[in-house]
């Protein structure tokens, strides 16, 4: 396939997912039991009257039919309406705009630290194949992925803040008002549990990658050549070390969606100001919109790393470079 | 195929599906986790003395007689939660894989045999589902859509279908191109029938090792919604525990002991239960995974005595070399080779393929793999045994003295690095780095490499090119002795010829000694100066090669011989013995050549002979090598194969 046809196709791919993912934010509290009204309705206003449900009917344009919605529902998405929030009616997308930093600041930091520590431990597995420190820690990160992040956060919250009053115990900024290098820290220190946490719940596929990339990589013939050829260890490590690079780079970028999902779970548990938190509050308040919009972000977050890991892939690998 | 992996595992069609001892320790550990799970979920009703939805007792006990783990905040029984609780991980858990696995089947197998719009649309809308942050969905949906267990359960396998259908989507067209599929349909057997009975089988070990893993999502994904205060309002699971215990800040006091960790160790012996026992199942569906645990050789003892000195006016001289294979079938693929190579003069070393010649040139290179070792003998190069110099100045001589032109030409250069790197890397063993490239430049034009090129990657170049690539980089540090292992294997004719005129001009040019080893017995009569022919682990003819074409003494060699075409002779099969060659495990007693030979004797059975001459003459290991009236009973090639030599 020629190269202006191949781009051609992964940008129809895309614009495929994308599609996807607001049809189904639009279709979402429409196929739920009840009608859409009940979803814009604070839990705190109790039963509405059937005038009431008639006004909001036609405030939402919800009594128009489904076409014209999908319409208005996806010409206020490209100007950045992303609807009112019902607990406290604030534009959706002020509140995500607050919080959408912090996410990926967490995000972001748990993908690079666990595709380093991945990445390393696996090669160090990888080396010593068979061997007692490869099953190690094969082993240590079974286990390390069996616990629920959540659960791990817990115990780092426990161990860390409560009992060691190492870390604050929630939030992402200090309470008083403190400017320069000491918010950096600050921040820094509220950022260390949870990105800790995140860092875990990530390790375990990055291992397993590396370590396997690396493994089949070994039993390549350019491997043992470099060494025929007179290259000292390290250097023979250099050559297949690069090209395990190529699977591990991918899965990193495809687990960026996999740590967004568990980032809702950490955030939770350290309080940390996120798109994460906001999607369990409300979930318990009830602000439908607002969770939507959430998931509509998240998504595109997820969408654009795979993006990205399809815009790098060619200088890693030339292989697949267009010439 | 890899160069390592033909030398130790000569036959790699023989391995069964048999797990390594670490995957069998711990799939044993993981069925274990989940018995322990299993049980409490089917005793729950018995262990508990609680219904565990309803309120018996005051909030926020602690434990006691009454209440193992005391009640939460609303006064329900934490115990009898927790054992209730692994019935909620393991149906939701079980029944999500089931449906996903369930789905996704019938996605890759319509997708894999419908082909075309079905295919297109299904493997967009997996890419959709395996795009979007799959907690995030889960969550959104059960918001929308209901968060009762059963709603729960099928939320999770509308996720996890996707996963399970790529992969078998791509299994079944594999499956599809086997052969006994491809007679099944060609026979006219409707495709669902084909689909059920061969492709299904087919599909059994990746299904399994996709069952366990999608439960494991499913049980992290159902405690991950849970935690988030979404969990079924009627089935307390160990999510919603932890959910309650974190809404009441339990880690802030004392009931972390038994309000946070019983549910969280609780899921992570489930998860871990599953992981390991789908790590072992993962092994047993893919057995190539197994190869991980190599045979550890023991440390090699360097050989006490002074070896005799070097032969005067020789290359390399080995001296009853033996190398070994452990493991379960314990090879010896060099069995005691004596082998010289004369200063100025090519040696062509020849043999099928399995005969040991490779094993041969990588014990001389020092880079025998790891599952094997030297056991006997001497390599004496440059003045000294190299089994004698330690690994260190091992790697040392190689690429600097000793150099390898490999087999297989297509992958022994890094995809990712362009030619000219890689030649300059080698030459920097010996020149500064400015130097170094400029000779790396220089020895690419050499070998016939446009300079425009140099600076593209070796899957721009052909397998000839690469081959040239790869005789710059042998050259980059003017080595003593080149080893050529298959150098034109897999190449056309021209190229062939190419490459070993290039070859025979550079050791004119620059002084080198060079070995050519191949299975190809003509394209060494052409080029070689000295032969020597290896069966079975030994050499068992060698000399020159003006006389060995000409008498040949050995029955092996005449058979080679007489297996190629001959231009004015008869048409017969090319280029094979008749016969296989010997399970290298268990070699006969006496002459391996026996069982195919067509003269043999009964002293051939039990008796080994040995090389009959001195180096650098005439010599070959049979029993009737001496005896010219034998000799003349196989003259004729084409009586060879059904005339009885009795």
């Amino acid at each position: 396939m020629r190269p202006g046809r191949r781009r051609l196709r992964a940008i129809g791919q895309y614009v495929v997912v994308v599609a996807g993912a607001v049809v189904l934010n639009f279709a979402l509290p429409r196929l739920a039991p009840g009608s859409p009204v009940d979803y814009l309705v604070p839990p705190q206003a109790g039963t509405i009257s059937a005038e009431e449900r008639v006004e909001l009917l036609e405030r939402y344009g919800l009594d128009e039919p489904l076409p014209q919605q999908f319409l208005t529902y996806v010409g206020g998405l490209v100007q950045g309406d992303l609807g009112v929030s019902v607990r406290d009616g604030r534009p959706v997308a002020d509140v995500i705009t607050e919080r959408i930093g912090w996410s990926l600041l967490l995000v972001g930091g748990a993908v690079a630290a666990s595709a380093a520590l991945g990445t390393a431990l696996g090669f160090v597995a990888a080396w010593r194949r068979g061997r007692a420190g490869d099953v190690a820690a094969l082993i240590a990160v079974l286990v390390v992925d069996a616990l629920p992040a959540f659960f791990v956060g817990l115990l780092l919250l426990l161990v860390f803040s409560v009992r060691l009053d190492l870390f604050p115990l929630y939030g992402a900024l200090p309470a008083v008002g403190v400017g320069g290098l000491q918010l950096v820290v600050e921040v820094g220190r509220r950022l260390v549990l949870p990105l800790a946490t995140l860092t875990l719940t990530g390790l375990a596929s990055i291992f397993v990658v590396a370590r396997s990339a690396l493994l089949s990589e070994l039993d390549e013939d350019y491997v043992f050549m470099a060494r025929a050829k007179g290259l000292d260890e390290r250097a023979v490590r250099g050559h297949a070390q690069r090209n395990a690079l190529i699977p591990i780079s991918t899965a990193t970028f495809l687990g960026f969606s996999t740590l967004v999902g568990a980032a809702t779970v950490v955030e939770t548990v350290f309080s940390y100001p996120g798109l994460g938190t906001l999607a369990f509050q409300s979930v318990l308040s009830r602000d439908y919109p607002m969770l939507q919009a959430v998931f509509l972000v998240l998504a595109l977050v997820a969408i654009a790393a795979n993006l990205v890991n399809d815009l790098i892939y060619p200088r890693l690998d030339p292989r697949v470079r267009a010439s | 195929m890899s160069l390592a992996a033909e030398v130790v595992e000569p036959r790699s069609g023989e391995r069964a599906r048999r797990l390594s001892g670490t995957a069998r320790a711990l799939g044993i550990a993981g069925v274990a986790l989940l018995g322990v799970v299993v049980l409490a979920a089917l005793g729950a009703s018995v262990l508990a003395q609680h219904p565990p939805e309803r309120i018996v007792a005051a909030p926020f006990l602690r434990p006691s007689g009454q209440h193992w783990l005391g009640t939460d905040d609303i006064g329900r029984d934490l115990f009898a939660q927790l054992v209730h609780g692994a019935r909620v991980s393991l149906s939701v858990g079980l029944g999500a894989a089931v449906l996903a696995l369930g789905a996704g089947t019938a996605v890759a197998l319509v997708a894999g045999y419908r082909g075309g719009w079905w295919d297109m649309v299904l493997m967009r809308l997996v890419d959709l589902t395996l795009t979007l942050p799959l907690l995030v969905l889960v969550l959104v949906l059960t918001a929308f859509l209901g968060r009762g267990l059963a709603v729960s359960t099928v939320l999770i396998a509308s996720v996890l279908w996707a996963r399970p259908a790529r992969l078998l989507r791509s299994q079944v067209l594999k499956v599809r191109r086997f052969g006994h599929v491809v007679a099944a349909e060609a026979m006219g057997a409707s495709a669902l029938r084909v689909s059920l009975t061969h492709v299904l089988a087919r599909l059994v070990p990746l299904l399994s090792s996709q069952l366990v893993r999608a439960a494991t999502v499913a049980v992290v994904v159902q405690a991950g919604i849970a935690f988030l205060g979404l969990g079924d309002p009627d089935r307390v699971s160990w999510g919603t525990m932890l959910f309650f215990a974190n809404a009441s800040n339990a880690v802030l006091t004392e009931a972390w002991k038994w309000w946070v960790l019983p549910p969280g160790l609780a899921l992570a012996a489930l998860v871990l239960g599953l992981a390991l026992a789908g790590y072992a199942v993962e092994e047993w569906a893919e057995p190539r995974l197994a190869r991980n645990a190599p045979h550890r050789s023991r440390r090699r003892r360097r050989p006490v005595e002074e070896p005799r000195p070097q032969a005067a006016g020789t290359a390399l001289e080995i001296r009853s070399l033996r190398v070994r294979f452990g493991g379960t079938r314990p090879v010896e693929a060099v069995g005691g080779v004596d082998l010289t190579v004369r200063r100025g003069r090519i040696l062509g070393l020849a043999g099928e393929s399995g005969s040991g010649k490779s094993t041969l040139a990588l014990a001389v290179m020092g880079l025998v793999p790891e599952a094997g070792r030297i056991t006997e003998g001497e390599i004496m190069f440059g003045g000294r045994d190299l089994r004698r110099i330690g690994r260190a100045n091992q790697a040392r001589v190689r690429g600097r003295e000793l150099a390898l032109v490999p087999q297989s030409a297509m992958n022994a250069l890094n995809p990712v690095r362009t030619v000219l790197a890689q030649v300059e890397e080698a030459a920097r063993l010996t020149c500064p780095p400015a130097e170094a490239r400029r000779r790396a430049g220089d020895l690419l034009e050499r070998v016939g490499i446009d300079p425009r090129r140099h600076e593209a990657f070796p899957h721009h170049f052909s397998g000839g090119m690469r081959q040239r690539v790869l005789i710059a980089m042998a050259l980059a540090n003017e080595p003593r002795l080149i080893i050529a292992d298959e150098p034109v294997t897999g190449l056309d004719v021209v190229n062939q010829v190419v490459v070993m005129e290039l070859l025979e001009s550079l050791v004119g040019e620059l002084d080198l000694d060079l070995v050519v080893i191949s299975h190809e017995l003509p394209l060494l009569a052409r080029w070689a100066d000295d032969l020597a022919i290896m069966y079975a682990g030994r050499v068992v003819e060698r000399g020159p090669v003006e006389r060995l074409v000409r008498e040949p003494r050995h029955p092996y060699t005449r058979l080679l011989f007489s297996s190629f075409p001959d231009l004015e002779g008869p048409r017969g099969q090319v280029g094979t013995v008749p016969g296989e060659p010997p399970d290298p495990a268990r070699l006969p007693a006496g002459c391996a050549f026996e069982p195919r030979c067509p003269c043999a004797l009964p002293r051939c059975a039990t008796e080994r002979p040995e090389l009959d001459g001195a180096e650098g003459t005439c010599s070959a290991a049979c029993w009737l090598a001496g005896d010219v009236s034998v000799r003349t009973l196989f003259v004729d090639p084409a009586g060879v194969a059904d005339g009885d030599p009795g």
